[in-house]
Formats: C-alpha cells, structure tokens, sequence
C-alpha cells in the first residue's frame, strides 16, 4: 500500500504543533488558535471533525430523549383507558417525540456522519466554511434548546409557579401538542398555547442550521475534492449527501415560509391559516409537506449512503452498479417534490390530483427498488464477513423492504383512505426510520467509530444490540399493521377495551422496552470503545474508500499530504489494484493551510436563544421577553459584523516527522 | 456465526407467533369485513397491494437470504479475492422494467378505485326521491341523492339531514343498501370521518366543503348481479332481505381520525344501519320531538315552571326545572319540541335515551342484543355530569368562559345530577 499521504512531506521549516502562538484578528483581538483550555478548543473549534462529533454526542442524547419519550407512550397505552399520563401530556409527548426524532436526533446524526466524514471522504483539509460549520452546529444546539424549553415551564406550571397570561392566557400547555407536523388550524393561538411558538422558533432556528450546513456541504463536495477524484469516483456516501444537501436548500424554503406566516398569526394576527380571517388551512399541509416529504428523504438518503459504504467492504466487492445507485438516489431527491399530496389523500384533492399523485408515488418505487436489487447484487459473489457493521447493513436491507412494502400499500390512494392517520401509517414509518434509518446509523456506528476514535471495539456486545433492535423493532411495530387496519386511530392517548386492540397494544409495549433496552447496550458499547485499549489503525475493516487512508483519529490536518485519486474505490484500488491505480500525492512542502477558529460563530448562534424564547414567551405574557426577542436580534447582527471583521484569518502548519 | 444463527432462528420464532396471533380480524372496527361497495373497493386495492408486495417479498426477499448465506465468508476458504465485478446494465435494466409492471398491475385497478369511490352515485336508483316513501319532499331533494350532514365540533359530531329536517348528535341512523352523500364540515380544527367497515376516511376541515359517499350493503340490483340469482322476483327479494338481516343491519363504530387535540381519542361515533321502515320511525319519532313531563303540553309547562315551579314535582320535572335553569343546559342543547330549548354549541338530544352511548360514544349502555342497558344509562348520564372535565379533559360543557357546568358556583350536587340524569333518561 501506497503510504505517502500518511507520510509527512519534508518540510522546509517545521514547526512545533505543541508551542503554536495564536496570531491577532483584524479586529485586534487574538484568536483562540492552538489554545490550551479544552472549553475554549471545542467552543470556537471550526475542525469538522470535532464539530461532526459534537453533532454526533447531541444527537445520541436526544436520541436517548425521543426514546424515554416513545416509551412513556408505549406504556400509557399497553391497556385500555389507562390513566399513567393525562391527555395533555400524551399529546405534548407524541409531539415532542417525532420532532426531537426527526429533527434533534436523525439529522444531526446524520449530520455528525456528513461532517466527519466528508471532507475525508473527499481528500480535503476542512469543509469549504469552517465557521460556517460551527454556526451551523451551534445554531442546532440553539434551536433544541427553544423548542424544548417548554419542559421547564411546564414543569413550573405543574407546581403552580407560572400561568400564561397575555396573548395565550388561559393555555397552560407550553410543550407544543399538535403533532410534528402541526396542521393548522390547530395551531392558531384559539386553540394551542405557547408550546406552539417555542416549536416555530425552534424549528426555524433548526432551519437555519440545516441550510447553513448544506450549502456549505454543496461546495465542499463540488470546489473541494482532490486531484482526480471526479464526480463519478466520489464514495456513494459523499453523493448522498450532496443530494440531501441539494434536497435541505429546496425544501426548506417551504417550511420557512408557513413558519413564518404561521408566526405572523399567532403573534401579529394575520389571516395565512384561520379560517375566521378568511385562511386556508389547507395551504399549511401544501407547503409543509411540499418540505416534509423532500424531509422523508433528506433522513433516508444518508442511511442508503452508508449502507451502500457498509455492503462492499464486508463483501470484499464494489458497490453493484454505482452509478445506477447513484442516480436512482438522485431521482428519488427529484420525485421526492412530487409526491408531498399522498399524505393529504383523505384531504379531498379531487380525483385527478389523487390519481397524479398515486401514480408518482408508485414511481418513486422504482428507483428504491432499484438500491434494493443493487445491495443485493453487491453481496452476491463476494465473501459476506458477518462484522457489526455489516449485521446492521444486512438488517436494514431486510427491513427497509418491509418499510416499502407498505409504502407501496398506502400509494393505492383508495386503499390509504382506511390506512391514513392509523396505526398502520405509524408500522410504516417506523420500520423505514428504525428499521431503516437507525438500523443503518448504527451500522455507521459501529464501522465508523474505531476512524473516529482510533479506538477499536471490544467484545461481542454488538450481537445483543443487533438482536435487541431488530427484535423489538418487529415486536413494536409489526402489530401496528393489525391495529391500524383493524381501525385503532394514530394520536389517541387511549382506547376502549373491546375493539380486539388490547393484545396488540400488550406487545408493542412489551417490544418497545426490548428495543429501548438495545438502544441502551448500543450507549453502552459507545462507551466501551471509547475506554477500549485497543488501537484501531488506519484500515480495520479492509475498506474501499479514502477516509481509511489516513491515521485513525486523522490528524488536526486529516492529510498530511494531499493525496491523488486514480480510481473509484481509491484505498482498495491502492492496497489491490494495478499501479496506475494507485494513490498519488500532492507535494506540499510548504507547509498545511488551516483556518482560524472563532468564538463569533458561536456568539451568533447564541443570538437566536433569547430570539426564540424572547418571541415565544412574549405569547405567554412574560413581561420584557418582547425586549429579549430584539436584543437576539441585536447578538445576531454584532456575532454577523464581527465575523466578517475579524478576517478569515489562518496558519500554517509544518508538522515533523516522528523520530 | 453461530450466535447470527440463533438470532435468526429466535426473530423467524417471534415472526411466525406474531402472525398467528393476528387471527381476529372480524372485530368493531375493522377494515377487513368491509360491509359496503366503498370498504370493499378500499379492501380489494388493499389485497392486491398485498398479493403483490408478498410476491416480491418472497421472490428478492429469497434471493437476499440465499446470497447471504451461499457469500457468507466460509473459514476454509482461501482469501482470495472475489471478481469485482461491479454492474451488469442488462439485469440492472430488466429488474427495472419487472417492478414498472408490478406496479401497473397496482395502478390500474388504483385509478379505477379512485373514481368508483370518489363520486356519489348518481342514477335514478340513487337518487332520494326515488326509494324514501315517508312523506312528501321537495323536488330539488327528490332529485338528490340522500345527504347527511356530519359536523365535527371539538369532541363530538353533529349528524344533520337537511333533506329530511332533523338532527342529532354522535349516533347516526342510516338506511342500508342506499348510498349517502355525507357533506363534511367542521366548525373549529380538522377532524376524520372514519366509518371503516362501511368507508375509508375524509377530512373535514373548517372553511373547506368535503365530501364522501358511503353505503352500507349493495343494493338490490347490485346484490343481484352479484350473486348471479336465478328464480323468482319473490325469491330474489326475501333472500337480499336475508342477507341484509344477516350481514349489514348493524350498530356501527366509527371515530375522528385526525387528531384534533386533548380529548381526540374520546371523540367516537356509531351509525345504526337499519331497514327503511326503521329509519322512517326514526326520522319522524325525531321530528316529532318530545311532550313536557307527565304529558304536559310546552305552554302549560312553562306557564307553570315561570309562575308556580313549585308545583312540579318528582325527579323527571325537578330535572327538568335545572336543565332549563341552574344547570344552563338549553343555552347550548336543543330537545326537539321544547320551545325554549334551542342551543346549537352542544350535541342535539332529542331522543338522547334512545342512544347507546353518550359522549360522543366514549360511555356505553349497549347491550349485546343491542337494547339498552338502563342502569348503566343512568351511571353514564351521571358520571359525565359529574365529571366533564374527567371523561373529556379541556371540554366546553365543563369549561366556557363563564358557561360550562364546572363553573357554577356551587357545581351541581349529587341530587340535583340524579335529578338530571332522570330527566334525561326520560327523552325517549
């Protein structure tokens, strides 16, 4: 194998990274490069890596969060008219359950992923904006702050400390309850409290994490890549991310707008959605599907990344049809912004655009059909090691299908009209986001980690997370098919006894602990990488692609020198390929460009705190919370000012070569 | 290796003891006896979508499981390495074309599904006029088909039938074998009607005129193409008289299925689908309303509930006397034929002891042979009184800016609630 990219080029003037000084800003302040304080070196980090970690930490915790939150569901519901939790907070519960999913634990893992990896994947230094990167993970933080500080009012409210008063006087519910995707007119300030604002905030906070982010992955992938690394070469995982990314700056505009005209009538009486003034509640579903179903996709894409990253080195083969796959995942990025009316089947279209709309949602089939067969092409002729990551990749596989299936059910507009808002819908989307998108995240878990770390795994736990997940998962929701089709409604915080309900509701309880329970191995396992004495080397999995060149963890620098792609799987054609094939290297004797951090990313993502809970509480008449709002405002446009100020700044690194 | 073997072993156990017990499927709500040409459409579509997704289970889900074991990473193998062949367009493009085709198997009966259920029917046969035989109707709702009006509120529904002039609340009462043209409204946030042994659901969304047709049973002249029936007229009719009896006069269950906030899982309802002759007695026993206590006319009532209140006694008409007065019900609830019980925030009760089941079907008093359970009735009338807020949490009845019962100061006491539920128990 080909060592020159690991290898330090000679340097003309190497320098000591331990005794680095940080250099001034434009402003005249010192940056705080190469600092010593762990607080201050993750603070105003702008390495992607430690940013995708970050995002990765966050998520898995709200991971955790989403979890207690479905298992206090689960156990509400495992008898009729059970009185655990009152209706109130059942709601609050569901709600809060698929945002913090959706929003705080699927995309930033998937995020966490796209940001350590990419920029490996790629042979760069760094994304193309650092500070942007670190705006962006900041401002996520930002937004699940606002959207789940609810909880402490909440808990104010529950010991008789704090009522609303103002605008939403009266509504005492300060976790949103109308469901993650929040109809109206359920929304308007007649019939929700200031949960309601804290879930706008939010999410429009998280908005603008996700297209800052995107935009940035965008030029990452297109300026960033190395000599000879073409558009065709790019690991599959790297291009599913380009198209989610793709999928972020189309779609989100969407929700931004209804968040925003839903704001405006909430707070300043506009008449977008209530139906008093003369709205429409029906333009809410329009645009927030036209971004949710696109949404659907920006959480799959990556996971088909990832497996499609996972399938070939465990098979010791190349992915089967690369560029079919890769353009199949471009079509469904493409069908994806035609399809948003099949989750309004039952909204009464009319008949031309409910048959329009089930026809192309039958045609989205097709290219996910089309990954399927490819992921089994892969494996077919290979020799299959049964690795932790490879367990989870084949379990997706399985269960993504079974995910489709009843996709494909509910496309027969006719035959969605019994399955909507059912418990059938709530069996369908859990076996493609458990099934599949989890299953395949923790697929990416378990290759990815030992790079991330350096640390490699220890033990066979990974076997009983593997059984614990796929087992509960079925346990879960395979019985949800039933329910719903035997008539048990979605949302319902109980039922009558005598609908032949019961059992069903037994077991999924029973199976949710069972899938809860692996989810806590799969913490525990994390945790015991991370304490693992074993040195997981550059290459532990005999893999394809180009982030298993470098060191594990990859150094500050990620490559030491540039490295040249001649081929499409450019690590394994350099450890088995023909010499032509073989990695290359850019001569930088001159030193390694890096960027600067910054505390003003960090700064003015701060900014959207008192924005979003200023506006909010202003709803629930908290007195000078109106002040709050603009002094975030205020933040925000100093955090901007300063940031373009100070200069981009940036060193030169001249690591030595180790004795 | 051995331990992905068990696993597979124990998770293919738990498939199969799932799939056992999914063996009722013939219960209140289920979408699998579909008892109406709509349900049946939905059920049909549904069947085929599972015939084919089951083919294409067992066909890639075969290959899949055959690859995965035939490539496993066998010990005794050498390491080599395996070809890398990576794409083949000839199979990659005949796969493509076998799932087009399956899907069109899907889409073309789809497209059909979606015209046969998305317009009422609208031939003679169907129309109004041409089977109700209970009195005289205008001519525009002769040459309509018949419509019921369901109105959502936040929890419970309104079921008006404007051709007929009557009205009431969370148990509808449907002739079979007619189809019915149900206009959806709703006056607050979006609600679902769900029917699902007769029909998939339609929203009903404020500001927004939706509408769905539903029919309980075919009608005759379907039945009969159906069945192919050879023999006598006389023969024909009694053996649709037979099925009807045995398959589709029912009680009903439905329920809102969009969710509509606190009280959403509480907001169910019933359809009675009867004969035409039991429909008639309903509509007019309807529209007749209801006589004051002890057979009093309205007038004599009032003159002596305004001057001499005293004078009327026993638990019916103290009940009456706190509907009408400290209780606060007629501001929100009509009673058909009291003249100063005209309300319309609240559910229609003219006829409320007729009901099976009360708040909007969430507390029952049905027997198995579907009579009323009199004395369960009587705890129902007075736990809902009792406790609103309880049985339906976030409520109007219970809390109105000022108007809803848990704001009378004192609330009412048990008496007095005994005293209501009488009355109430005694509309019928």
């Amino acid at each position: 194998m080909s060592t020159t990219i690991t290898d330090l080029p000679n340097q003309t003037q190497a320098n000591d990274l331990n005794n680095l000084k940080p250099e001034k800003s434009d402003l005249g302040l010192i940056r705080p490069d190469h600092s010593k304080n762990v607080f201050v070196d993750w603070l105003t980090t702008v390495d992607h890596k430690k940013i995708g970690i970050m995002y990765g930490a966050m998520a898995l915790f709200f991971l955790l969060v989403g979890g207690l939150e479905a298992l206090i569901i689960r156990t509400q519901l495992a008898v009729p008219e059970n009185d655990f939790i009152s209706a109130q907070r059942y709601n609050q519960l569901f709600t809060m359950h698929g945002t913090t999913m959706i929003f705080l634990a699927i995309m930033p893992l998937n995020a966490a992923f796209f940001n350590f990896l990419v920029p490996l994947q790629i042979g760069a230094r760094d994304v193309a904006f650092p500070r942007i990167n670190a705006f962006s993970l900041w401002s996520f933080v930002a937004g699940a702050l606002v959207i789940n500080f609810g909880w402490a009012l909440q808990a104010l409210e529950a010991f008789g400390l704090f009522t609303a008063k103002g605008p939403t006087a009266g509504m005492n519910d300060f976790v949103p309850a109308m469901g993650w995707f929040g109809y109206a007119p359920i929304t308007d300030k007649e019939f929700t409290g200031a949960g309601t604002d804290f879930w706008i905030m939010g999410l429009q906070i998280l908005g603008v994490a996700s297209l800052s982010a995107s935009f940035n992955f965008i030029v990452t992938i297109i300026n960033m890549r190395a000599p000879g690394l073409k558009m065709m070469r790019l690991p599959v995982f790297t291009w599913m991310t380009l198209i989610v990314s793709l999928l972020i700056i189309f779609a989100f505009p969407a929700i931004t707008i209804a968040l925003a005209q839903l704001m405006f009538d909430r707070v300043f009486g506009t008449n977008f959605f209530s139906v008093a003034g003369g709205g429409q509640p029906i333009l809410w579903q329009h645009l927030f599907w036209i971004f949710g179903h696109p949404e659907v996709y920006i959480l799959v894409l990556p996971a088909m990344g990832i497996v499609s990253e996972v399938l070939p080195t465990f098979s010791k083969k190349p992915l089967f049809g690369y560029s079919i796959v890769v353009f199949s995942g471009a079509v469904i990025g493409f069908l994806g912004f035609a399809v948003w009316s099949h989750h309004m089947f039952t909204t009464g279209l009319g008949k031309i655009a409910t048959a329009a709309f089930s026809l192309l949602t039958m045609a989205i089939a097709v290219p996910t059909g089309v990954k399927i067969f490819n992921w089994v092409g892969t494996l077919w002729g290979g020799r299959i090691r049964f690795q932790a990551p490879m367990i989870f990749a084949l379990g997706f596989v399985w269960m993504f299908m079974m995910g489709g299936f009843s996709g494909i059910m509910h496309s027969s507009a006719p035959a969605d009209a019994q399955q909507q808002d059912s418990y059938f819908v709530i069996a369908h989307f859990h076996y493609v986001a458990i099934g599949g998108i989890l299953l395949a995240i923790i697929s990416g878990i378990y290759y990815w980690l030992p790079k991330m770390i350096g640390k490699m795994w220890q033990g066979s736990l990974n076997i009983w997370v593997a059984i614990l997940t796929v087992v509960g998962l079925n346990i879960t929701f395979f019985p949800m098919h039933f329910l719903g089709l035997l008539g048990m409604p979605r949302r319902t915080h109980t039922y009558l006894a005598g609908f032949g309900w019961e059992t069903y509701n037994m077991v999924c309880t029973i199976g949710s602990y069972i899938l809860g329970l692996g989810v806590l191995l799969l913490v525990v396992d994390i945790v015991r990488c991370f304490r693992s004495k074993e040195a997981a080397g550059n290459d532990p999995w005999d893999a394809r692609t180009l982030e298993w060149a470098t060191t594990s963890p990859p150094q500050v620098y990620n490559f030491a020198q540039t490295p040249v792609v001649n081929a499409r799987d450019a690590l394994w054609a350099d450890k088995y390929g023909p010499e032509e094939r073989k990695l290359g290297s850019v001569d930088e004797s001159h030193g390694i460009h890096m960027p600067s951090q910054s505390w003003m990313p960090l700064v003015a993502s701060c900014g959207f705190i008192p924005l979003g809970l200023g506006l909010s509480l202003m709803q629930a008449g908290v007195p000078f919370s109106g002040y709050a709002a603009i002094l975030g405002l205020v933040i925000i446009t100093v955090g901007v000012a300063l940031w373009a100020l100070e200069g981009p700044g940036g060193y030169h690194l001249h690591p030595q070569k180790k004795a | 290796m051995n331990k992905f073997k068990d696993f597979c072993v124990f998770s293919a156990g738990l498939w199969a003891l799932l799939l056992v017990s999914g063996c009722n499927l013939n219960t209140r709500m289920s979408t699998f006896t579909a008892k109406g040409p709509v349900a049946e459409t939905q059920l049909d579509l549904f069947m085929l979508t599972l015939w084919v997704t089951a083919f294409i289970f067992l066909a890639v889900g075969g290959v899949y499981v055959y690859v995965v074991i035939r490539f496993r990473d066998k010990k005794d193998s050498t390491d080599a390495i395996p070809s890398q062949g990576h794409g083949n367009p000839l199979v990659e493009l005949s796969l493509i074309g076998v799932s087009i085709f399956l899907l069109v198997i899907i889409a073309i009966p789809t497209l059909k599904g979606i015209w046969y259920t998305h317009d009422t029917p609208s031939d003679e046969a169907s129309l109004l006029g041409s089977w109700y035989t209970n009195g005289p109707l205008s001519e525009e709702s002769a040459n309509e088909p018949f419509i019921i009006r369901a109105i959502g509120y936040r929890w419970w529904w309104e079921f008006e039938y404007p051709q007929l002039g009557i009205s009431t609340a969370n148990e509808m009462v449907m002739p079979a074998g007619r189809p019915i043209h149900i206009e959806l409204r709703s006056v607050d946030v979006i609600h679902s009607f769900w029917l699902p042994k007769i029909a998939g659901k339609v929203d009903l969304i404020p500001g927004r005129s939706n509408s769905m047709w539903i029919q309980a049973g075919d009608s005759y002249e379907a039945w009969l193409a159906k069945n192919d029936f050879q023999g006598s007229e006389v023969d024909a009719q009694s053996a649709y008289n037979n099925y009807l009896e045995n398959d589709i006069y029912d009680y009903y269950y439905g329920q809102c299925a969009e969710y509509c906030g606190d009280s959403h899982a509480r907001m169910l309802f019933r359809a009675h689908v009867v004969k035409d002759e039991e429909f008639y007695a309903w509509v007019n026993k309807q529209k007749a309303g209801h006589k004051a206590p002890d057979n009093m006319e309205w007038d004599e009532w009032y003159d002596a509930y305004d001057n001499a209140p005293e004078t009327l006694t026993g638990d019916v008409n103290e009940g009456l006397k706190l509907f009408m007065g400290r209780a606060k019900c007629a501001t929100c609830h009509v009673v058909g034929g009291n003249p100063r019980a005209v309300g319309v925030a609240g559910p229609n009760l003219t006829n409320l002891a007729d009901r099976h089941s009360i708040a909007a079907g969430w507390l029952n008093h049905r027997n198995e042979d579907n009579s009323i359970d009199s004395k369960q009735q009587f705890n129902n009338f007075v736990q809902w009184i009792k406790e609103t807020d309880v049985v339906k949490p976030g409520n109007l009845m219970w809390k109105a800016k000022g108007a809803g019962i848990g704001e009378l100061d004192p609330l009412l006491n048990d008496e007095e609630i005994n005293q209501i539920s009488h009355y109430l128990q005694s509309l019928k």
